[in-house]
């Protein structure tokens, strides 16, 4: 210690007085702490997910379906798809005699469309989603409650109550549905056709939906189905009918009661209590005056024949 | 007071009066949107409690000659006492259901053909008691054989 105090003092030189000061002025690197680069992992992920959705929505607008094409090019408005598309409120989908597109219908299942056809999109919520069938034919599967999907066509709607189904109307409305799984309801003002599995039902306009009828009936009776409401005289083509009326056939012939005057009814009325015993709770007095309650419980006992 | 127990009983006698036995019918007949995949649906008849019914089914089936069974799960639908049978026997081959139920000690049993269209209405066979296994063998002898409606 003594020898330091005998050393003599020296200036320094002004250049390390300013490379000291130019090293305080200048950023200072640090090293992040372990916990930090965690949160900026989480948040980089983060960023990445963010973006990814981002990308899907574009592709993907909320209240829009996706429609994929399956052959030609199938329009959605002006625009031709050639793979997946979007189709929104309001907007048609069109399809010439070369095209079929796929149409997913939100969450609940998928409609195809055939050729020549054209339909529009008219809602997309979760309880409702509903399509106009303006010409063509489409085939619908769905899986969900009853009452969510629902098809519009100039001669009334097809009310799925759970099933897959095939419709087809011309510009006119006139049309056919045809049931190949569970059950569909076709109405139009106040008029109802229910549409089993194996049956089919005409659509007409100004009359909407016809007699459904099981696929396997009778030549003679289909026949005659298809004339009833167009003659001047109906009389004939309820004969046969009446005549070619199998037990499952009650499903036409309880429509039928709708479909006739009351001196007509008894006659449909006999008919089908020949074919199957009339069920505890129906008389024929209050089925002939069309009691919506004995109508209902007569429905729900002849469907266990259909 | 004694009317009422009359009239009680006599309910209770023409509840089981009639047969404990199956009725069959597309899935249209539950009136459950369930049903809508399913091979077929039944409902118990001449059971004075459908709920406290018990119900089961098998698959009878022969496939390349073989005779295989699958036990089935009857769902229940909406309305007291109706079932739907879904269709969970592999494909090929031909194929019976066989229905077994039990309500307040009777029987019923009951097998129904299934053919490429569906259930065979015309051929099925209701029993007061459990199908043996010769009439399940002749079903499906039949069956294969194409000898049915």
């Amino acid at each position: 210690m003594a020898m330091v105090e005998h050393l003599p003092s020296v200036e320094a030189p002004d250049a390390i007085w300013e490379a000291i000061e130019a090293e305080l002025r200048a950023p200072r690197p640090t090293r992040a702490p372990p916990v930090r680069s965690w949160r900026l992992a989480v948040a980089a992920t983060a960023l990445v997910a963010l973006a990814g959705f981002a990308t899907w929505r574009l592709a993907h607008p909320p209240g829009t379906w996706e429609v994929r094409r399956l052959e030609g090019s199938p329009a959605v408005g002006a625009r031709s798809i050639s793979g997946v598309g979007q189709v929104g409120i309001g907007e048609w989908i069109e399809t010439d005699s070369g095209s079929r597109a796929m149409i997913t219908i939100g969450k609940i299942g998928s409609v195809e469309v055939a050729p020549h056809t054209r339909l529009r999109v008219l809602a997309t919520r979760p309880g409702e989603h509903r399509l106009a069938l303006a010409r063509g034919e489409i085939r619908a599967t769905i899986s969900a409650p009853p009452r969510l999907f629902f098809v519009d066509t100039p001669s009334g709607t097809a009310v799925d109550l759970g099933c897959e189904y095939a419709l087809n109307t011309d510009e006119d409305g006139f049309g056919l549905l045809r049931v190949t799984k569970g059950w569909v309801s076709f109405q139009w003002n106040g008029l109802e056709s229910l549409v089993p599995a194996g049956a089919s039902c005409p659509t007409r306009p100004q009359i909407g939906p016809g007699l459904p009828y099981f696929d396997d009936a009778a030549g003679p009776m289909k026949e005659a189905l298809a004339r009833f409401g167009l003659e001047k005289v109906e009389r004939r083509a309820l004969d046969v009918i009446l005549a070619e009326s199998r037990v499952r056939d009650t499903l036409t012939l309880w429509h039928l009661l709708f479909r006739v005057d009351r001196s007509e009814r008894a006659r449909v009325y006999d008919r089908i209590a020949a074919l199957t015993p009339i069920p505890v709770g129906v008389s024929r007095e209050k089925a002939l005056a069309l009691d919506p309650e004995t109508m209902t419980h007569w429905r729900e006992e002849l469907a266990w024949t259909w | 007071m004694w009317q009422v127990g009359l009239v009680t009983s006599a309910v209770a006698t023409m509840a089981l009066g009639q047969a404990f036995t199956f009725t069959i019918g597309s899935p249209v007949a539950a009136q459950d949107s369930r049903s809508k995949l399913a091979a077929f649906v039944f409902r118990i008849e001449g059971c004075a409690e459908p709920a406290s019914a018990h119900v089961d089914g098998t698959a009878e089936g022969l496939v390349q000659g073989a005779r295989t069974s699958v036990a089935l799960k009857l769902m229940p639908m909406s309305k007291p006492g109706v079932y739907a049978v879904y269709p969970s026997w592999p494909a090929g081959g031909d194929w019976v259901v066989n229905l077994n139920g039990m309500c307040a000690g009777a029987r019923a049993g009951a097998l129904i053909p299934i053919g490429p269209g569906g259930f065979i209405r015309a051929s099925s066979k209701f029993f007061p008691r459990p199908a043996t296994a010769p009439e399940i063998d002749t079903a499906l002898h039949t069956l294969s054989q194409g000898r049915h409606p």
